[in-house]
């Protein structure tokens, strides 16, 4: 008892006299204006549907996760959308662990009744088989720090995590069309979530005197502030939800604290917008990234063998040819001598049309390098092709060896691979990357070959 | 216990050690007197380490460990700023920011008798001095020095307090001054209390002066002397 005597937070009557004559002259402890809010920093986690706010010192974490569950029998088919608030002891001294007080009890209030009254999320689209099977969208909010004001930050979290949640896409199938089957994310991209429009909380603190109102209040002006509003509004100045709590105020008090409410929040919108935004285009780069850098190596491919002669480059023409046509006879009709296949084997990069071009048909092992090459260049897609490529080289070594060149270094053979297929290389970046560095090996090459 | 101590113990002095390691040999120092400050431990003839931090020396004879946390351990004669919780009928309850609560004897002031014991209502901010501290006792305090006088302790009236680690109290209370503390100086004129147990007073005339030296107290944990006067300039620009 006496060490939670001795840990809680407390509040000195000098502290208090003086947050309230400061705030007589207009002056907040730090530093703000009255109707100043905090920076606000939106970070989102690895995963869809995880964001984390930080309002000044005050830090939450918003997580949204779905599965199925059987729909209310007043609402068969609407899905269903719950908040689970937790305020974790490390937030503050007087948070316990388990069940928390009736402030997180309010605070999951306030933000349900902003985004399920106002109708945020439309739960009609969550419904899979009407009376049967429906959606069931859980948000946690875990408080992690508490620096005054959780429930905006609570708030901006929901948000940000409503908007970056992905669902899985079902479809019903089966014999008799009730079976529900879902697809993974690798064969369908799963759906986001309909937000018609985004309810924001803004907090007001109002003091003994009627004229002194802040927004955003932190932790100390909350312990002495005499009442309270929390404002849900959206951005299209509609008000969604409005809780009050303590001293009384006048009616053109709150009618002006709505009004400046519909103002901040106009913002705050701005801000998560922009900031998902970012969080989406980033993702959408990451996909799209393995096709960028095939190109790219291409190209440098290209450059770089012109350096070698004639020869070489129009062979490399005719394998580019091939590559965008990705047909299986060009590979196989591609003219090219067998001696010439072989000085461009030492350690040129065309090494790759040699490959393809397999007029060493007397080499058991380069054809099935070659359809292992081709299963690869075609299979765009492919992830296993990593696997595959490795086989495809560990044959190649093999098949220099035997062919009794003067077979270098084994960089060479491994950049020739490279080179060859591009698109391999791209989609299996971090099997190949240790062994190989395509630039610098293509540059050693060049020079090895004059 | 030799073996580990391989070098003289004055090499420890101003270097990082972690809890066990031990820092002193007292059979190489005869008929020495050491006053060992927080951190510290005796076991026969070897001084151990009990916190994480840097060793410290002064002269003539003082060692201790120096460690930065928002917590506070009590150790004898640190200064300290304490805030009333309860008061009964010998002590009175204060909260030091420590694992257990202060004890201040209801005489523990100047001229004090059962007479005129003082009536502290409960959130009054006191400087205190610290008398005992023992582990698992709970801390003796005082608003007295050692000879009784009452030297600047007991309530400080108005102004505002706010909480800082200790390694910046520590910071603050250094000589020569520290720069955050010059550069405010230099401009405005306030006056401050500092607790090494992490918590500052500050008063001034006006609440613009106050509220402007605690933000810039604050930021200026982690700056370098040079940044820290960067940025009171800063601060100082905005409100002129």
């Amino acid at each position: 008892m006496d060490a939670r005597l001795a840990n809680t937070w407390r509040l000195t009557l000098n502290e208090k006299n003086f947050i309230k004559t400061a705030l007589l002259s207009e002056i907040r402890i730090d530093g703000r204006k009255p109707f100043e809010f905090r920076n606000i920093s939106i970070n989102f986690g690895r995963e869809d549907g995880s964001a984390e706010v930080q309002l000044g010192q005050t830090r939450v974490m918003g997580i949204v996760t779905a599965k199925f569950v059987q729909p209310y029998r007043d609402r068969p088919n609407e899905g269903t959308l719950a908040i689970y608030p937790e305020f974790s002891p490390m937030a503050d001294p007087s948070f316990e662990a388990g069940r928390s007080g009736e402030s997180a009890v309010e605070l999951g209030r306030i933000i349900d009744r902003g985004l399920r009254e106002s109708r945020a999320v439309d739960t009609e689209s969550l419904c899979i088989v009407a009376g049967k099977l429906v959606w069931a969208i859980r948000i946690d909010i875990l408080i992690l720090d508490n620096g005054g004001n959780l429930v905006d930050a609570a708030n901006i979290a929901a948000l940000a995590a409503l908007m970056t949640f992905r669902r899985p896409e079902c479809s019903l199938g089966g014999e008799d069309g009730l079976e529900v089957i879902i697809h993974p994310p690798e064969m369908r991209d799963p759906l986001p979530l309909i937000v018609h429009h985004l309810p924001i909380a803004i907090t007001f603190g109002f003091f003994i005197d009627e004229n002194v109102v802040v927004i955003d209040p932190i932790l100390n002006e909350e312990a002495v502030m005499a009442g309270r509003m929390i404002a849900t509004v959206n951005a299209n100045g509609d008000i969604c939800a409005i809780q009050k709590a303590g001293e009384g105020v006048s009616q053109r008090v709150i009618m002006q604290c709505l009004q400046l409410a519909i103002t901040k929040a106009a913002d705050i919108t701005k801000q998560i917008k922009a900031a998902v935004e970012a969080y989406n285009s980033e993702r959408a780069l990451q996909k799209i990234k393995r096709e960028t850098t095939c190109v790219g190596n291409n190209v440098k491919g290209d450059q770089n063998q012109t350096l070698d002669n004639k020869g070489i480059s129009e062979l490399v023409g005719k394998y580019m040819e091939r590559l965008k046509l990705i047909s299986v006879e060009s590979y196989a009709s591609q003219n090219i001598s067998a001696e010439e296949t072989k000085s461009l084997r030492r350690g040129t990069d065309s090494n790759c049309i040699k490959f393809n071009s397999t007029p060493l048909s007397w080499d058991p092992y380069s054809k099935c390098v070659d359809l292992e090459f081709l299963k690869a260049s075609v299979a765009l897609q492919g992830l296993s092709t990593a696997s595959e490529e490795k086989e495809a080289t560990g044959k190649e070594k093999g098949s220099e060896a035997e062919s009794a060149g003067p077979y270098e270094d084994v960089n060479s053979k491994w950049s020739a691979v490279d080179a060859s297929t591009t698109e391999m290389h791209v989609i299996g970046p971090k099997t190949l990357k240790d062994a190989v560095k395509p630039k610098n090996k293509r540059k050693k090459k060049a020079s090895s070959v004059i | 216990m030799e073996n580990k101590q391989s070098s003289s113990p004055a090499s420890f002095v101003d270097s990082t050690v972690v809890p066990g390691d031990v820092v002193l040999d007292l059979s190489s120092m005869t008929s020495q007197t050491i006053k060992l400050g927080g951190g510290l431990r005796q076991d026969c003839d070897a001084i151990s380490a009990m916190k994480a931090g840097t060793l410290r020396f002064s002269k003539p004879n003082k060692y201790w460990i120096e460690s930065s946390q928002k917590r506070y351990v009590p150790c004898v004669e640190d200064t300290i700023l304490g805030i009333v919780v309860d008061s009964k009928a010998d002590n009175f309850l204060i909260d030091i920011k420590g694992p257990a609560m202060g004890f201040l004897p209801v005489l523990a002031f100047e001229g004090g008798t059962r007479r005129n014991i003082p009536k502290f209502e409960v959130g009054t901010l006191l400087y205190l001095r610290v008398v005992k501290a023992n582990s698992g006792m709970n801390p003796e305090l005082s608003c007295t020095d050692a000879s009784g006088k009452a030297a600047e302790f007991g309530p400080l009236k108005d102004g505002y307090m706010f909480e800082t680690s200790t390694g910046l109290s520590r910071k603050l209370l250094s000589s020569p001054t520290c720069p955050v503390l010059e550069a405010l100086g230099k401009k405005l004129s306030f006056e401050i209390a500092v607790g090494l147990n992490g918590r500052v007073w500050v008063n001034a005339a006006s609440p613009d002066t106050i509220v402007v030296v605690a933000n810039a107290i604050m930021n200026s944990e982690s700056l370098s002397g040079a940044q820290q006067i960067i940025m009171v300039d800063h601060l100082l620009k905005n409100i002129q």
